[in-house]
């Protein structure tokens, strides 16, 4: 029977050749579904490992201690926080005397305002420590970080606005004021890898300049967002969080206002809502696939109808119903899988092109590729069962008459 | 035994008032190896006689036999298996898949069969060089002549080597030069031993047969033996029939046709009912001539 199986797979494609065009429309809906669920799989997919690999850049001994009412907050950009609970020199203390940590870097961030060349506003200035570059695993491209030594009028750009500020990739020794204060560039940062859906201040945006020069600015002590908190070597991370919460939970008193982070789990919320993201998508694009597997049906009957007399004179001759059944059926069949095949290879150049012209990195997901097509394969089939039942049970001499 | 033997078929279409007699209880046997030819006006049943036999159809009083088997109340499936294995068709339009090849379309009942595709393409290589055919058979059925189609279509009918062909006026589409060709090869089928019923608006034809049936409002009007290369005598008389209708023949709206409709001591009568039903009409007839 296998030759028999061979001769319907040929009818098939003779027939799907013989009209190219309504095949391939045929086939689009599924060829876009499939493209779908796995462009979109793979872009979340990919999203959620940048975001993993962000907490890795900062290496996985890096702690985040973050206001716990801002944990879940979907800011896009700054630093989370500004408003509410704040971190203090306190808790740094705190998290410094802690069991297990080597350095702790504060990140304070303020808005403003910034006057170079040209004008930023609304910049996002984060007044941190020097120690910053032991712990983010970031270079810098020209110049060097914030040094103790310099004193508080020194900033260190990230790329994006140096090159806006100056229209220079290394403006360095160039002066910027920052509400009222004169800064002096001694330092850019390399290009941060940008993470799209991250929690994270988008870095290439930002000036980073030391915490002494918050008291300035601001007239007050410097109002902590973020601490970043590096391990010694050879202890446990896990271990090393708890202790720092303990003791910032100690030092306020027994409030539980604020969360640590470890390298695991520093992306947490935002992978919960990328999640959340792609679960959606992949629903509608299962809807899609549907709707490819009625348009395989649409296309299909339309075909039964054409051939109508074909299916007659195929009876005739003596084709059983089954066998006419099968030829139909095998028809789908093909068309389901060729529109899967050229639905991936659409996903894989899509996928490709993200890579190659934007920031996101995303992924094939080989999990998706198999619901994707297993799913478009068996709505093709399901549907394509309905023309090719009416095919089968017409009466050949009505068929035949038909022209 | 006979290869077919129609008991009083009938095919009824509609239900009540509304119902209309395709074939009105036929009865007909038909030996293995004859040559018949079906004659008759357009809507006698003769197409539904075809389909009858031909098992596309199936009978709603009577019984068909097929080589002593009765077959007239098999299942679909296994109606398609005895088309598939016994019957060979040949239309009147060729029916041929424009896209598959001559060859392809020769060798399309043996795919239903499950023959392999090198078996399937010796085979239906072997049938097109019978029929003249062999060079032509990787072109497409619009690159063919008429005749071509149908001497392939015929190729197609013969492939799985069938006990009986029915061809459905093979040569009404067909120009008078490729309506011999055709016919000619459809002789030499009979000559090599098949069982040939075919269907034809045309007396000339009947030469190729040992047998002409004429149908008229489902029924079978005459059945004669003829010998091969002679044209039957009662197509004779359509053939050569002069019309002779009077002004008042065309008033009562008779026409030619039923003057010629004598009885004939050469034509069998086939049955007492038939010969009962010609008497009646025959007398309307003369009613109608001489008022």
């Amino acid at each position: 029977m296998s030759s028999l199986h061979k001769g319907y797979l040929r009818l098939a494609m003779q027939s799907i050749r013989a009209s190219r065009v309504r095949s391939f429309m045929t086939m689009l809906g599924i060829v876009i579904s499939v493209m779908a669920v796995v462009v979109v799989v793979g872009l979340s997919e990919g999203v959620k490992q940048q975001v993993g690999n962000q907490a890795e850049r900062y290496g996985d001994n890096v702690l985040l201690v973050r206001p716990n009412q801002h944990a879940n907050a979907l800011t896009g950009s700054g630093l989370p926080g500004g408003t509410g609970v704040l971190l203090t020199q306190r808790d740094v203390q705190a998290a410094s005397a802690s069991e297990g940590v080597s350095i702790v870097v504060p990140m304070s961030s303020i808005d403003g305002d910034i006057f170079g060349d040209q004008t930023i506003k609304s910049a996002t200035v984060i007044a941190t420590t020097p120690e910053l570059v032991d712990v983010i695993n970031q270079g810098i491209d020209y110049g060097g970080f914030l040094d103790a030594s310099d004193g508080d009028h020194v900033a260190v750009l990230g790329s994006d606005v140096a090159l806006h500020l100056f229209n220079d990739n290394a403006p360095l020794g160039q002066r910027f004021t920052f509400r009222g204060q004169s800064f002096i560039i001694v330092g850019v940062f390399k290009q941060f890898v940008a993470a799209p859906f991250s929690l994270e201040a988008d870095y290439n945006r930002s000036v980073f300049i030391p915490l002494g020069s918050t008291e300035k600015l601001l007239g007050t002590a410097p109002q902590i967002n973020q601490l970043f908190v590096k391990t010694k070597s050879d202890v446990n991370v896990k271990q090393v969080a708890n202790n720092v919460q303990a003791a910032i939970t100690a030092s306020r008193g027994g409030s539980e206002d604020t969360v640590t982070l470890s390298p695991g789990d520093s992306g947490a919320s935002s992978n919960q809502v990328l999640q959340l993201l792609a679960l959606m998508t992949v629903a509608v694009a299962s809807v899609a696939l549907v709707v490819g597997g009625v348009g395989i049906m649409n296309m299909m009957l339309v075909s039964v109808t054409e051939r109508i007399h074909e299916i007659g004179l195929r009876k005739a001759i003596g084709a059983t119903n089954r066998q006419i059944l099968r030829q139909f059926m095998t028809e789908a069949l093909a068309l389901s899988v060729i529109g899967s095949i050229l639905g991936l290879v659409g996903a894989g150049v899509v996928i490709a092109l993200l890579r190659l012209y934007t920031s996101l990195q995303p992924v094939v997901v080989w999990e998706s590729v198999l619901v994707a097509v297993v799913v478009a394969i068996t709505t093709g089939v399901l549907f394509g069962s309905i023309p090719a039942l009416k095919a089968a049970r017409m009466d050949p001499i009505e068929a035949l008459r038909h022209e | 035994m006979s290869l077919i033997e129609l008991q009083d078929v009938s095919k009824l279409y509609g239900f009540g008032d509304a119902t209309s007699v395709a074939l009105d209880e036929v009865a007909l046997t038909i030996e293995s190896g004859e040559c018949v030819a079906v004659m008759g006006p357009s809507g006698s049943g003769k197409s539904t006689l075809m389909n009858m036999i031909g098992l596309l159809d199936r009978p709603t009083h009577g019984d068909y036999l097929l080589n002593g088997r009765r077959v007239s109340r098999l299942s679909v499936t296994r109606r398609a298996k005895i088309r598939r294995d016994k019957i060979g068709f040949i239309f009147q339009s060729f029916n041929l898949l424009g896209r598959l090849t001559a060859l392809e379309n020769v060798a399309l009942p043996l795919l239903y069969k499950g023959h392999s595709m090198p078996k399937r393409n010796h085979e239906a290589r072997t049938i097109l060089e019978r029929v003249g055919l062999h060079d032509k058979s990787y072109f497409y059925p619009r690159q063919l002549s008429g005749g071509q189609t149908q001497c392939v279509a015929i190729a197609r009918a013969l492939v799985n080597k069938p006990e009986l062909i029915i061809a459905d006026e093979p040569t009404g589409n067909l120009d008078t030069e490729s309506s011999r060709l055709v016919m000619e090869l459809l002789g030499e089928i009979h000559k090599s031993g098949n069982t040939v019923i075919f269907v034809t608006h045309n007396p000339e034809l009947t030469r190729y047969a040992t047998r002409v049936v004429y149908m008229q409002d489902g029924a079978i009007k005459y059945d004669e033996q003829t010998k091969l290369g002679e044209v039957g005598s009662y197509a004779r008389k359509v053939m050569y029939a002069v019309p002779d209708t009077t002004e008042d023949d065309d008033l009562a709206g008779v026409s030619a046709l039923m003057k010629i409709e004598k009885p004939n001591e050469k034509t069998t009568k086939p049955k007492k009912k038939r010969a009962r039903r010609k008497a009646t009409k025959k007398k309307t007839t003369k009613h109608k001539a001489t008022s």
